[in-house]
């Protein structure tokens, strides 16, 4: 059942911000994952802030230099089909395309998508957890076969959910933010906060701070992008190892590589064990033998996940090997 | 209505000879429209939303009900304080443990009774208060408002610990709910001489039913007269237990359940649900709805237990089976439920083998009763019996389809060898395996595996027996054939979303020469139609369609007499043709049917017919062989199935649409076995289920099971059986899917997987 709540839907960014920054408001674009957060009771609202109204927010569009701005109210649906998303960022295309089922993708936005909250099921159950204020994780000695195996700390195990957010992050994306002080940008690989530095956020925004466009930088000519995701049934699931891949080659030579990994951390994971493996190398059978090792690298798997560091590797090995593939 | 020729399919040919009284039915041996593809008589209401479902009754001045759970799987209530939610706004009646229309009433699971509010509460979500309110929301505040103080007490969740000296008693008198132990000749003996022996443990999880349509119900009073709308598989079988609670003589307690979204065996009998909404809705005198949450659903319907089984056995070179050693550990959950009910059957009966032993112990763990669930404990002993058959295959190098056809008993074994009266084990594996092409694709496999080292591919198989399915006495149907020709049919039976309506107007239609439209089908309510079982062991159709049968020749035979006298010719020289009534002897004589005077006079003729018993000194059983085709990516543990077939023996085929139907959902209720369900409980900290939505209860999607799915049926005339020679198959279809997957997936990966479900995670522990 959901709490009692007022519903306001703002015209204009400032008043929307205006509308957010109070205490207990919350803002709703698709409201996928919110509605659901207050029917299981897991945060405090009662003022839901519509952004529905927002035409600022609507929107695929390439930029003067040949990039590309999002509204944050795009559908997961219609950044995996526009034909402007698919040519320049195949992996964000492929990423949007893995995001749970046709009617949430539908329905859901990009926005929402990066912000949307941790699927742990004690979160989401009836625990009272340390990231809803309560004094222990539940996962960490609990069941925990679909949690984080790198950057917890053994604070807070969850895996960021989102698809698209290690993909954006892998492009260079950033994120233009409107709020109380004005507007600013921050970079999507940015946007996440691990459970060290703070267990009861999952993003940097504060009261009030509302995305309104996602802009990716003009591609490289030689970029090579991709996502690929193992979840344990084949749809309307999470990712339980994903990886996301942006390559700049020069010829069959990684130039530059930027690999972001999903169900593996609090936040999108970026590793550099492999960029650093990769980097300058033919993705050959040797760099990929050494890739699938770089992938573990730091690690800190739990009693029941330990399964996830031969995934990763499976999966790294499988996306390079693609990669490698002249085309 | 005018006469209108449009209502028959039959017009001057004779529909089935109708028997002289008192003698029965004789076997259709050809048949017009029973057996064709013919969609759902329903199909337009239940698409368009017209059908009325227990969960869309609205009635005036209805309110609605909420349940106070316990959020522990095991807690003593020290205190109960009602008094702020009855000061709630919109509450209108409340009650609990204390409340006088509450005491002495008690809830049975199998013998047991329990008190229907029992402070001390054994498992997450036994009922501890209950509330009506003017909203669901007010309803829902209400229950919030309650305060309780508990005493969390220890608890168990694992089966497998639940007998040990530690573990926390469920019950004063121990955690075993029962052990059961079967033998015939000797195990040991047959073992030792046998030329292959293996031996294995087998895991099969938990698994919840999650149909469609939530558990619930509306309660209505009209002065001592209780009407109630449930989502459920049988009305008889709700009026029954709801008046046993209550004290209420049958003929008060009127039941209601003309649609309904699935219950796989979940929904044989009410929930403690339907008697509070009783309570409530008498206590505030108004109808109370009360629809459980998905959440509620996965605490305590019930579920399939899981089960530990561990199997050894033996084969001689020559594929002999010599012995067969079997044990099994399983839940019932907080109270007694049939943990480790029939799962083994497999065991006992499907293969021939004189030397058999199988032993089964049933524990109670602190965690929701099970319920049965579609072919309960079958699907389980064949996860382990299938695979271990490949395994003695394998071990004396023998293809696994010609082992098992090496075993193919000829009578039950299990019921002291009496015979069935047809088995298509043989046949089913045999066409199956051609159709299938089994040899080829195993020949294909292993060359693709030869080659390619990322993706692998396998084909498996397993074969199945199911415990029943022959149905049988009782139940009653009554036809109606009105003065226009058109017919209606009264039966108690459900449709729980397998068509019952649909093959039941198929066969009155077969029998009267109407088409199955213009047949009106009246069912599933105690006030109104005739008495029904509930709808499970797939006895629905080998029950209700001889009785169907039995009615519409009824009609036929009163028609006939009736006829006699308008056309002056003894009635057993008549013959019913649909249209009209005939004589053998001249055909000049002949009277439409709506022209019969006495049926113009009456209005109607009534044809009761009742089930006949079954067959003695035989068994009626389906069988089947399922074959499946996959890949596995061995990097990712994902796992393709590419196709399926089912091969299944259910006797007659009434719909073929229906049937296919069937097959495809136990197939891929049989991939969720295999390779996606699980209940999950907290069992290191709180015992509190994990995963209570359709997120983390992964049932399959539609990406997980085949679009290349095949059904095969095997039609064997079994005029023994019953008068249509339908048996059941809405069970035996989901029986050997999973393990038919367990063999495919060795065959890909050369790794046994014994433990259910075998998603990614399992596959990347074990590869
Ligand atoms: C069953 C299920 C399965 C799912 N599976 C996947 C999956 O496999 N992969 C995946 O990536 N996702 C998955 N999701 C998540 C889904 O993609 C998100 O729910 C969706 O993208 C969120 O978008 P929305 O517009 O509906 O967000 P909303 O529900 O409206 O909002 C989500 C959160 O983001 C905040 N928010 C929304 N827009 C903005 C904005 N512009 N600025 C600041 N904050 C904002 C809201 O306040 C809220 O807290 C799944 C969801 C469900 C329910
Ligand atoms: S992983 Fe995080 S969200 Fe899950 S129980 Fe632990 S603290 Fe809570």
């Amino acid at each position: 059942m959901l709490p009692s709540f007022s519903y306001v839907r703002p015209e204009t960014v400032k008043d929307t911000v205006k509308h957010a920054s109070a205490r207990g408001a919350a803002l709703h674009a698709g409201g996928t994952d919110l509605i659901g957060c207050l029917r299981e009771g897991i945060m405090d609202v009662d003022k839901v802030v519509s952004l529905s109204a927002l035409a600022d927010l609507y929107g695929i569009r390439e930029t003067a230099d040949d990039g590309l701005t999002i509204g944050a109210l795009a559908t997961i649906t219609e950044v995996a089909e526009n034909p402007l998303v698919r040519n320049k960022y195949p992996g964000l295309a492929q990423g949007a395309s893995e995001v749970a089922s046709p009617q949430l993708r539908n329905q859901g936005t990009l926005g929402g998508n990066l912000c949307q909250k941790p699927r742990c099921w004690y979160y989401r159950g009836e625990f009272h957890c340390l990231r809803k204020g309560g004094d222990m994780c539940y996962a960490l000695a609990g069941e925990h076969q679909f949690h984080a195996v790198f950057g917890h700390d053994r604070i807070c195990v969850i895996t960021h959910p989102s698809d698209t957010a290690p993909v954006l992050a892998a492009l260079g994306a950033k994120l233009r933010v409107a709020g109380p002080d004005g507007g600013k940008t921050i970079a999507v690989e940015n946007l996440h906060v691990p459970p060290r530095d703070n267990v009861l956020t999952e993003t940097v925004l504060g009261p009030g701070e509302v995305i309104t466009r996602i802009d990716l930088p003009r591609p490289a000519a030689n970029l090579k992008s991709s996502y690929r995701k193992v979840r344990a049934r084949r749809s309307w699931d999470f990712a339980l190892a994903g990886v996301a891949l942006a390559l700049e080659m020069d010829g069959d030579r990684v130039e530059n590589s930027r690999v972001f990994l999903s169900g593996a951390a609090p936040i999108p994971w970026r590793s550099r064990s492999v960029e650093n493996v990769i980097r300058g190398r033919r993705l050959d059978d040797k760099t990929i033998a050494e890739a699938r090792a770089a992938i573990v690298e730091n690690a800190d798997p739990l009693p029941g996940n330990t399964y996830k560091l031969e995934l990763f590797k499976g999966v790294i090995e499988e996306e390079l090997s693609a990669m490698g593939r002249p085309e | 209505m005018a006469q209108d020729d449009s209502i028959y399919y039959r017009q001057g040919l004779p529909v089935p000879e109708t028997p002289e009284p008192g003698r029965d039915a004789g076997f259709w041996e050809t048949t017009d429209i029973v057996g064709k593809r013919v969609a759902r008589v329903d199909g337009y209401e239940r698409l368009s939303g017209a059908a009325v479902y227990p969960s869309d009754i609205k009635l005036p001045n209805m309110i609605y009900g909420a349940i106070l759970r316990c959020p522990h799987p095991h807690a003593r209530v020290k205190k109960l304080n009602t008094a702020p939610a009855r000061k709630m706004p919109g509450v209108r009646a409340l009650i609990s443990g204390d409340a006088p229309e509450s005491g002495g009433l008690q809830w049975k699971y199998d013998d047991y009774a329990a008190p229907l509010f029992d402070p001390h509460c054994r498992f997450e979500g036994e009922v501890l208060a209950a509330v009506a309110a003017d909203t669901r929301y007010q309803a829902w505040d209400a229950v919030r408002a309650i305060k309780v103080e508990y005493e969390v007490l220890p608890y168990v969740s694992d089966h497998d610990q639940a007998l040990d000296d530690k573990a926390p008693r469920v019950h004063e008198s121990g955690n075993l709910v029962g052990s059961d132990e079967y033998i015939r000749g000797d195990a040991d003996k047959g073992l030792s001489r046998a030329d292959a022996v293996v031996e294995q443990t087998y895991q099969t999880p938990c698994e919840l039913h999650t149909p469609m349509e939530l558990h619930g119900c509306v309660a209505n009073w009209d002065g001592d007269r209780l009407t109630i709308w449930e989502s459920s598989q049988g009305v008889y079988a709700v009026q029954s237990r709801i008046s046993e609670v209550l004290e209420m003589p049958l003929s008060k307690v009127r039941v209601i359940g003309h649609y309904m979204g699935g219950g796989f065996g979940s929904k044989l009998q009410p929930g403690k649900y339907t008697v509070l909404a009783a309570l409530l809705a008498r206590k505030a005198a108004r109808p109370v709805k009360m629809i459980l949450t998905r959440e509620e659903t996965y605490l305590c319907v019930g579920n399939r237990p899981a089960n530990t089984m561990r199997l050894k056995a033996g084969a001689r070179k020559d594929g002999t089976l010599t012995g067969l050693d079997f044990a099994c550990t399983g839940p019932s959950g907080a109270y007694p439920a049939g943990g480790t009910s029939l799962v083994d059957w497999q065991i006992r009966d499907l293969y021939q083998c004189d030397n058999v032993r199988c032993s089964s112990r049933d524990v109670y763990i602190h965690a929701g009763p099970a319920r049965p669930f579609r072919a309960p404990g079958h699907p389980q002993g064949s996860w382990a019996l299938e695979q271990m058959m490949d395994d003695l295959a394998e071990k004396i190098g023998m293809d696994p389809v010609e082992l098992r056809l090496k075993n193919i008993p000829e009578v039950s074994q299990a019921r002291g060898n009496i015979p069935y009266t047809t088995t298509g084990l043989r046949q089913c594996i045999e066409k199956g395996a051609e159709q299938f092409g089994w040899k080829a694709a195993v020949k294909k496999a292993r060359e693709h595996n030869r080659s390619n080292r990322a993706v692998k591919r396998g084909v498996g198989m397993g074969a199945c027996v199911w415990i029943v399915g022959g149905g049988g006495p009782p139940a009653t149907v009554a036809i109606k054939l009105f003065r226009d020709g058109s017919v209606n049919l009264n039966m108690g039976a459900s449709d729980i979303g397998t068509g019952t309506k649909t093959v039941m107007a198929l066969v009155a239609a077969e029998e009267l020469g109407i088409r199955p439209e213009v047949i009106q089908i009246e069912h599933a309510d105690t006030g109104t139609t005739q008495y029904a079982t509930p709808s499970g062991g797939s006895k629905t159709v080998p029950t209700e369609s001889p009785t169907v049968r039995n009615a519409a020749i009824d009609v036929k035979r009163q028609v006939l007499e009736m006829a006699a006298e308008d056309l002056d010719v003894p009635a057993a020289d008549l013959v019913y043709q649909g249209a009209e009534v005939v004589s053998g002897s001249n055909s000049e004589k002949r009277i439409r049917v709506t022209e019969v005077s006495r049926l113009k006079k009456r209005g109607v003729v009534m044809g009761v017919g009742y089930r006949g018993p079954n067959p003695e000194g035989k068994s009626v059983n389906p069988f089947g062989a399922q074959f499946c085709e996959l890949e596995v990516n061995i990097g990712t543990g994902e796992v393709s199935i590419l196709r399926f077939l089912g091969a299944h023996d259910s006797g007659r085929v009434l719909d073929r649409l229906t049937y296919d139907n069937q097959v495809f959902g136990g197939i891929v209720m049989g991939i969720g076995l295999g390779l996606t369900e699980f209940r999950q409980l907290d069992a290191k900290q709180t015992g509190k289920l994990c995963n209570r939505n359709w997120h983390d209860y992964k049932l399959p999607t539609a990406l997980d099971v085949p679009a290349d799915m095949v059904s095969l049926p095997i039609e064997i005339d079994d005029p023994e059986a019953n008068n249509t020679g339908a048996k059941g198959l809405g069970e035996p279809v989901t029986i050997p899917t999973a393990a038919a997957i367990a063999n495919a997936l060795y065959m890909a990966t050369s790794v046994r997987f014994t433990r259910a479900p075998v998603n990614p995670i399992e596959i990347r522990r074990h590869l």
